[in-house]
């Protein structure tokens, strides 16, 4: 009888790893890791320190231009390249190497975002980095990645070619990728889709491009998100902050919610479902936005306090946390969620529950009041019409957040619901005339029938 | 009231030069798209123009018109050009949906060419969806709005409006500036276009959109029209060189803002044509008459689309 062999095959092929890694994440969340490495870079080159809110930092020199269409996809940055050193031994790697120093204030922490996102876009990579030499001359070299090529060999050693490359002028990192797969060459030809990135940047880079990065995408600056907070005697967001711990190291994390606008008087489904509103909470790891108006049980809503209606709109919240390394962070390995399990995370949540209920107990009061009759309504206009926007960077710290209290014994005369409908032309061309083509159905209903009342049943 | 009072559309030499434009491009097609198979599907009107053309220049012999107003209906009934000529009475949100539910009309590539008399609203961008959504491979996807400012209420308000109606590829810095006077026509087309590819690609439609026609025009009140090919993906290489060759002119870049002339202005003016050189307006005047260097220049660029009217007495 032959030796028994005394192990079983484990080790994955290349293919299964590729197709694993891609699956699970979206052509945009694979662009933002691109754009994080970019971001970490110049974080590293200017000084590495927290990202909250307060700090004054100016990004400025720093650019980061995103071409994609149909064909091609390519990021190039100024933001201090990859070093030799740093792509033979770390940059390279499917994972994290534990050896690896964690880079200060980083958003990167597992090791697997830019070999995932080339993955995903396509087949022909390069990767070409510039950075100084000790002489501070220019030094430039390439890893290019034939996917294709490589998932054909099946035996040996995983690794890239690394090849010399020309010096660009400034330090740093493009990468570009042709041969794109199906998907994303029909995303990246979709004007939508590159639209929608470019919200979808401008709000998750906020912090960073408010600080004076630049983000060009298609040669487009990006708008970073101004986020701002209506403010009165009347109406004060809240802003805490403290520092928690994981195993003895600092994480910081600041808390900051209330009125961004006024919340609708009705919310009857109608034609502007189909907008995105900026409404919830946002949670934010090391100056990156990570969940985005959420309204769902991650940050607590029908969880610990009341499902999200969307009466609540008009409310932003946003927790924000910094740590020296990316690992005691509540990141997921996409970075489009927090990790649940996470104790610094569960130790945040409950003060997000404080802020929530006051604004959700204020909309409550202030339906009671629309219901109470014209006077109230244009009280509430008046003190909401009051509060002026102030940036987030102005907010004062205030443990609750301030809000105006109407009384609670308000009684008005039964109302009538009035519903019919109408042609949409007609609905359209009758807001045109009314002053205003984008009144939402329910403004039309009524301005119509306080026209038709003043004119046929108003006093004189 | 309907158009169809309100306008001859047969004497508008600006929409005609539109008209020839779009059926010499679809001619060009045609042997790519094997349109001569296709259906025809407008509104016809009572004048049924581009359906006359539609079987004389490509050979559509199935045709299919939409019709909402009731008098209108049955005058269009009346005034069918030819046999194969099927009128639906309806508004186009309720008979397009029914079109595509005939195995008889589904099973060919569609010619589609629908020339509102309207601006830009919910029911255009109803129609326009569904039809990139689930039209047969092989179509052709037109449409006409106007881009007549009084459509679109107070400027201030539109680039709102627009948003609303386009949705996700409105850019948000999109200016009130872009949305009047002139620029409001190539917001309209460029913005047309890149909703219609967002919608291809939003539902993934194998072969993709392919725009390939951008027209303004202007005979008194301004008009867009935009649209492009839903080919099959065995076809889009083809179509993509088609449209990407200088051969193509469905893309026009400047309005066509084309001068009322008499035939006898029009055919001496002719007379000077072809011509490598620019007509001078000196030259005109030698003629004997007057125009101006834009309406020149027009009427050089298409003299051979250029309409001439006459009133018939019997």
């Amino acid at each position: 009888m032959s030796e028994r062999p005394d192990k079983v095959k484990v080790s994955p092929t290349k293919a299964f790893f590729v197709r694993m890694i891609t699956r699970d994440i979206t052509l945009e969340d694979s662009i933002l890791d691109l754009i994080d490495n970019s971001v970490d870079g110049a974080w590293k080159t200017e000084g590495s320190r927290p990202t909250g809110l307060a700090e004054n930092v100016n990004l400025a020199n720093y650019v980061i231009e995103i071409t994609a269409n149909k064909d091609s996809f390519s990021i190039q940055d100024n933001c201090g390249g990859m070093t030799l050193e740093d792509a033979v031994e770390y940059a390279f790697s499917f994972g994290r190497r534990e050896d690896d120093l964690t880079d200060d204030f980083s958003i990167g922490v597992y090791g697997i975002g830019m070999k995932r996102a080339v993955f995903k876009l396509g087949e022909k990579i390069s990767i070409h980095s510039t950075t100084p030499d000790d002489k501070g001359a220019n030094f430039a070299f390439e890893v290019p990645i034939d996917v294709n090529q490589w998932l054909g060999v099946h035996n040996g050693p995983w690794d890239f070619d690394l090849v010399d490359a020309t010096p660009k002028e400034n330090s740093g990192v493009t990468i570009t990728v042709g041969d794109l797969t199906e998907s994303t060459s029909n995303a990246l030809g979709n004007p939508a889709f590159i639209q929608q990135l470019s919200r979808v940047i401008g709000r998750d880079y906020s912090l960073h491009l408010n600080q004076g990065l630049t983000i060009l995408l298609n040669g487009k600056p990006v708008k970073g998100w101004d986020i701002t907070f209506k403010s009165s005697v009347e109406f004060e967001p809240a802003r805490l902050n403290y520092v928690d711990d994981v195993d003895g190291r600092p994480v910081s994390v600041e808390i900051i919610g209330g009125m961004a606008e006024a919340p609708p008087d009705g919310f009857e489904p109608d034609e502007k479902g189909r907008k995105q509103d900026p409404y919830g909470w946002y949670i934010i790891c090391n100056g990156r936005v990570v969940l985005a108006a959420d309204k769902s049980d991650i940050s607590g809503w029908g969880d610990v306090w009341a499902k999200w209606h969307p009466q609540y709109a008009g409310f932003i919240g946003l927790l924000v946390f910094s740590a020296k390394s990316a690992s005691d962070l509540p990141l997921t390995t996409t970075k489009r969620s927090v990790d649940r399990a996470s104790g610094v995370f569960r130790r945040a949540r409950p003060r997000l529950g404080q802020i929530s209920q006051s604004w959700i107990s204020y909309t409550n009061k202030r339906k009671t009041m629309n219901r109470a009759g014209e006077d109230r309504q244009q009280e509430i206009k008046k003190i909401e019409g009051a509060a002026k926007p102030v940036s987030v960077y102005q907010v004062q710290p205030k443990a609750t957040l301030v809000l105006p209290n109407f009384g609670d014994n308000i009684r008005g005369e039964k109302q009538a619901n009035i519903a019919y409908s109408v042609p949409v032309s007609k609905a359209r061309a009758l807001a045109r005339g009314l002053g205003n083509q984008n009144l939402s159905y329910r403004e039309i209903g009524l301005q119509s029938f306080e026209y038709a009342y003043d004119d046929l049943a108003g006093d004189d | 009231m309907p158009s169809f009072n309100a306008i001859n559309y047969s004497t508008r030499p600006s929409k005609t030069i539109q008209r020839q434009l779009i059926f010499s491009c679809l001619e060009k097609l045609s042997s790519i798209l094997a349109l001569e198979q296709a259906v025809y599907i407008g509104f016809g009107s009572i004048w049924f123009t581009d359906f006359t053309l539609a079987h004389t220049r490509l050979g559509v012999t199935q045709m299919e018109s939409i019709e909402s107003d009731e008098v209108g209906f049955s005058r269009a009934k009346f005034n069918r050009p030819y046999s194969m000529v099927n009128v639906h009475f309806g508004h186009s949100n309720s008979v397009i949906p029914e079109l595509l539910n005939d195995d008889a009309l589904t099973d060919k590539p569609w010619i589609i060419w629908l020339d509102y008399d309207y601006g830009l609203d919910e029911t255009v961008v109803d129609d326009v969806r569904l039809l990139v959504e689930t039209a047969p491979e092989n179509s052709v996807l037109l449409y006409t709005i106007s881009a007549a400012g009084n459509k679109y209420g107070l400027p201030r308000q539109r680039p709102e409006d627009i948003r609303n109606l386009f949705g996700p590829v409105v850019p948000d810095d999109l200016s009130v500036r872009a949305c009047r006077d002139k620029r409001l026509q190539a917001t309209l087309a460029k913005l047309g276009l890149d909703f219609m590819s967002a919608i291809a690609a939003d539902a993934n439609r194998p072969g993709g959109f392919t725009p390939s026609f951008k027209i303004a025009y202007k005979d008194g009140s301004p008009m867009v029209t935009v649209g492009g090919i839903l080919s099959s993906n065995a076809n889009l290489a083809d179509v993509e060189n088609l449209i990407s060759s200088e051969n193509w002119n469905g893309m026009v870049v400047d309005p066509i803002t084309a001068p009322h002339l008499t035939m006898r202005e029009s055919a001496c003016i002719q007379s000077l044509l072809p011509s490598d050189l620019d007509i001078s307006r000196d030259q005109v005047k030698g003629l004997g008459f007057d125009l101006s260097d834009e309406e020149i220049a027009i009427f050089q660029r298409y003299y051979k689309q250029y309409p001439n009217f006459a009133q018939v007495v019997f």
